[in-house]
């Protein structure tokens, strides 16, 4: 008997902070990252980087780093193989620049070398012959005529238009209408472990690279065309991943990784340095996000038109997916009835974005939830209850046309521990010489890829010998828990023990492709693939019982890691399996899971990623103290309140939601990538200031809503963005509420406080 | 090239090196001991390279080779015995304060460094002795709960 998912009591793991497995080893410092695997003979790849914005390149020499002892190779775009280009959406990046370089950090030559010190040397050898042109860093500017162009096809990447009711009408009849503009920063994803690979050849001389990914699988893809290989040729294998939020989605390194190995048949590493972090791998799009908001005097939402402009940077890596579900989160948790939102991707000369940790969804949120406060402040109406008049219902469709469904009918319950939280945190008082305030934002997030996105999961489970489950997982983990929650679902669903549970991490030798761990759908897509390998590995199990011990197939049941006789008596798996292998059989399956895009809730009318169909409502409620003098802002107590459809690993979630929060605060407060007087970018920790310990709110509460999702596995939904996306306007609407500054710009900078007249009206 | 003695997890080694190498370089590379990480590109913005160092905390990207001749290091690997966890480590995972665990080396050291002066810390004593190491992924909260729990452990060890 397997457990059926959608009973949702009686479960024996499901729900508890089960430790994660690789936990000791990461503890114990013995877990072993891309740079942390020894390999005989490796050679240290280093990566020319250009210096300038925007500039043509004339030449590039390389004799003479070339002719330098220990330096194996000097790698340009010439040396190519195959294709030059690569991009997981638009193919318009460069492996390696030879004509034009778009921004600074843009890799222009790689250095194959026996040791650092003669890789440096190599770098500085090499003489490349710049004519700088003009470069152009916002994305409103980059569209005026006569803006330098970033690509010969113009700096409009993409355009959406997505409206729904009549805009007109809903704003004649509008009592109120407020315009304001909100600016989002270059957000880095400062996970530690920087991007990194390694190349070498395997046993069977085949090329193998390791990397730190959230996919394997399309990084193997880029290989081979960059080389020209047959993809069978390229083995792909995961590292543990220190961490990625979005920003292991691109494989620029991997790729330059394969690339030396190939040409120089040496293993070789690449691990960039923090500065090359921050420049050349995707960010979170700065964004400037124009409101006009119509309502009744009432505080009924009447009419919505949001214009954004997003600054894709030089290449477009995933800005057009990120821009599509930026427009769609723009409606937020509310009933719009007339809505038009107009969104435009365009490329500039800053270092490119690409997905980040809420994919355009925190800084919808931002411009959303600040918007509906001032509102609530121009209307002397309370910030919650304007909210609660405005809540989606079940029946209620989104301005993409897709009923928002049962998923709805957590608002109201959000809302009630919101209020609850609020009174809470307003019996707090401040230390002597600081404003006290609290703030409130809800949020939106959307779960999986999008509709016609191929968003689907492959993963195989196998009985090892000694009776033991294995899951050959087709996507990385990427620190966020996933491996841990799919155990749980594995073992609940065949009803054995969490500790008899193993993960092997991603080769695509052995694995299969579970697809990209991305977009808080992994927990849901893998536990539905393994849900469903769990029946058919039963299956096969009891027909390898049946034939082994001559019995007709329906008299025997599977139960709890047993197989069940007629006359009663039980054998456990091991033994099957464990003969199994001695006649060189192994008994596994394989399943692959689709998210579901049923005909009847997606409509036909929007681009190719729209719209999105599961989504999950929360909130976050702040306590913020504000020295008004100097116009720093503490957040001293927060209250996280999602729905999450179900926990699997409680720890995991908190974790998840904690971890979000923080790093939102590091949004809302300190964090921006910018240019330095028009000369580099903030490219250090000593700059860009990600939040510490002590930046931490003395509390984090996490209240979890279990309204489960009928397709999930046992009612999951999803949680990897949600703790992140509803914090910064949470923490913006408290500093108004502290000392009446509306911040309209993130980060809150002290100045913006200190030197504004508070607009209490 | 410098001839450099100093002993580690107990060990005592001598290691003829470039005199401008870190102590970072020699552990990580010389030795082997990859639980000493590297996030911030050796300039001691991060604390992933944290190790003691005579007992006191430093960042291993920060000590040339030559200033820790004759010293004794230790670092994450040496914490643990054959056995099992050192509780730190243990109250680590049990509490959910790992993810990605790229910093955890180094907090966890933080933690034992702080343990050590100060059996019974307060939330604020330990969010300020992790404040010099960075993490992305838990928002350290379930860090501050695990040095409690192994403060609990090993009071009781005494």
């Amino acid at each position: 008997m397997i457990a059926e998912p959608s009973r949702l009591d009686q479960t024996t793991t499901i729900g508890k902070s089960e430790p994660r497995k690789d936990g000791p080893a990461k503890a114990a410092g013995l877990a072993l990252y891309v740079s942390d695997i020894s390999m005989p003979g490796v050679c240290y790849g280093a990566v020319l980087r250009s210096p300038h914005h925007h500039a043509r390149i004339l030449s590039i020499a390389t004799s003479a780093a070339q002719a330098l002892p220990g330096v194996t190779a000097v790698i340009t775009a010439w040396d190519i193989p195959g294709k030059r280009i690569h991009g997981p959406l638009v193919q318009d990046q460069p492996a390696l620049a030879w004509e034009v370089v778009r921004h600074m950090g843009e890799p222009v030559a790689l250095v194959v070398a026996e040791d650092k010190t003669s890789a440096e040397k190599g770098l500085a050898a090499i003489q490349v012959e710049y004519e700088p042109l003009e470069a152009v860093f916002d994305a409103c500017q980059a569209l005026q005529p006569g803006a330098p162009l970033v690509h010969p096809s113009g700096n409009l990447l993409t355009e959406y238009d997505v409206s729904s009711g009549d805009l007109r009408s809903g704003f004649a009849q509008s009592e109120i209408i407020l315009e304001e503009t909100f600016q989002t920063p270059r957000i880095s994803p400062a996970y530690l472990e920087a991007e990194s690979a390694l190349g070498y050849f395997d046993e069977e001389d085949r090329l193998t690279v390791v990397v730190s990914s959230q996919k394997p699988f399309d990084d193997r893809q880029h290989i081979a065309e960059t080389l020209k290989l047959p993809i069978e040729e390229v083995r792909v294998k995961s590292a543990v991943v220190g961490g990625a939020f979005g920003g292991k989605e691109d494989s620029e390194l991997h790729i330059l990784a394969g690339l030396a190995t190939w040409l120089t048949k040496r293993p070789v590493r690449l691990v960039n340095t923090r500065w090359e972090s921050f420049l050349a791998h995707p960010k979170r799009h700065p964004a400037t996000l124009h409101y006009k908001l119509g309502a009744r005097a009432d505080g009924t939402l009447l009419a919505l038109e949001a214009v954004i402009h997003m600054d894709t940077g030089a290449y477009a890596s995933y800005g057009p997916a990120v821009g599509s579900l930026l427009t769609e989160m723009v409606q937020g948790a509310y009933r719009i009835p007339n809505m038009r939102v107009i969104t435009r991707v365009v490329y500039t000369n800053s270092p490119y974005s690409g997905a980040m940790r809420g994919f355009g969804s925190p800084q919808a949120h931002f411009a959303t939830e600040s918007m509906l406060d001032i509102l609530a402040a121009r209307l002397k109406m309370d910030p919650l209850e304007l909210r609660r008049k405005n809540i989606l219902q079940p029946e209620d469709h989104f301005f993409t046309r897709v009923q928002v469904g049962e998923t709805a009918k957590s608002l109201p319950l959000i809302l009630e521990q919101a209020s609850a939280a609020r009174e809470r945190l307003r019996q707090s008082t401040p230390a002597a010489g600081r404003l006290s305030g609290v703030g409130l934002a809800l949020s939106l997030q959307s779960m999986g890829l999008g509709h016609r996105v191929p968003d689907d999961s492959t993963n195989r489970l196998e009985w090892s010998p000694d009776g033991r489950l294995v899951i050959y997982i087709g996507a990385p983990e990427l620190g966020q828990g996933m491996q841990t929650a799919v155990e749980q679902i594995a073992a609940e669903t065949l009803g054995i023990p969490y500790q008899a549970v193993e993960t092997i991490d991603v080769d695509s030798l052995v694995s299969p492709n579970g697809g990209v761990t991305c977009a808080s759908r992994m927990t849901y897509l893998v536990g539905n693939s393994v849900i469903l390998a769990a029946r058919k590995l039963v299956d096969e199990t009891l027909l390898y019982a049946a034939q082994k011990l001559n019995l007709p197939l329906e008299q025997l049941a599977y139960d709890k890691g047993m197989v069940r006789l007629p006359d009663g008596q039980q054998m456990a798996v091991s033994e099957f399996s464990g003969r199994a292998a001695e006649e060189g059989l192994i008994l596994g399956a394989s399943a692959m899971f689709s998210f579901p895009y049923p005909a009847e809730r997606t409509p036909g009318h929007l681009p190719i990623g729209m719209p999105h169909i599961m989504h999950a409502f929360g909130a976050n409620v702040v306590r913020v103290e504000v020295d008004p003098e100097l116009g720093t802002v503490l957040v001293k107590e927060m209250v996280a309140i999602h729905d999450v459809g179900r926990v699997i690993n409680r720890a995991s979630v908190e974790g998840q939601v904690e971890g979000g929060a923080v790093m939102a605060i590091g949004y809302a407060l300190t964090e921006a990538m910018q240019l330095k007087e028009g000369q580099r970018w903030v490219d250090s920790f000593t700059e860009y200031l990600i939040p510490t310990a002590l930046d931490i709110p003395d509390k984090i509460e996490t209240i979890l809503l279990e309204l489960p999702e009928i397709s999930g596995p046992f009612g999951v939904k999803g949680i990897a963005e949600m703790g992140l996306v509803p914090v910064a306007p949470a923490i913006a609407n408290a500093v108004f509420d502290a000392v009446g500054v509306r911040a309209t710009e993130l980060p809150i900078r002290p100045e913006i406080i200190a030197f504004s007249q508070p607009t209490l009206s | 090239m410098l001839t450099v003695g100093l002993t580690v997890n107990g060990s005592f080694f001598q290691i003829r090196t470039a005199p401008e190498k870190t102590l970072l370089d020699l552990l990580r590379y010389d030795l082997g001991m990859t639980g000493v990480k590297d996030a911030c590109g050796g300039v001691g913005e991060c604390g992933a390279c944290t190790v003691l160092l005579d007992g006191k905390l430093v960042n291993a990207c920060l000590v040339l080779v030559g200033q820790a001749e004759g010293r004794e290091v230790v670092t994450i690997e040496g914490l643990a015995d054959e056995a099992s966890l050192h509780p730190i480590q243990h109250a680590f995972v049990e509490a959910g304060a790992i993810q990605c665990g790229f910093c955890t080396p180094g907090a966890i050291l933080a933690a034992y460094d702080l343990l050590y002066h100060n059996p019974h810390p307060d939330d604020n004593q330990i969010r300020e002795a992790l404040s010099g190491n960075l993490c992305r992924c838990t928002g350290y909260t379930k860090m501050v709960a695990a040095v409690h729990n192994a403060e609990k452990e090993l009071s009781h060890d005494c």
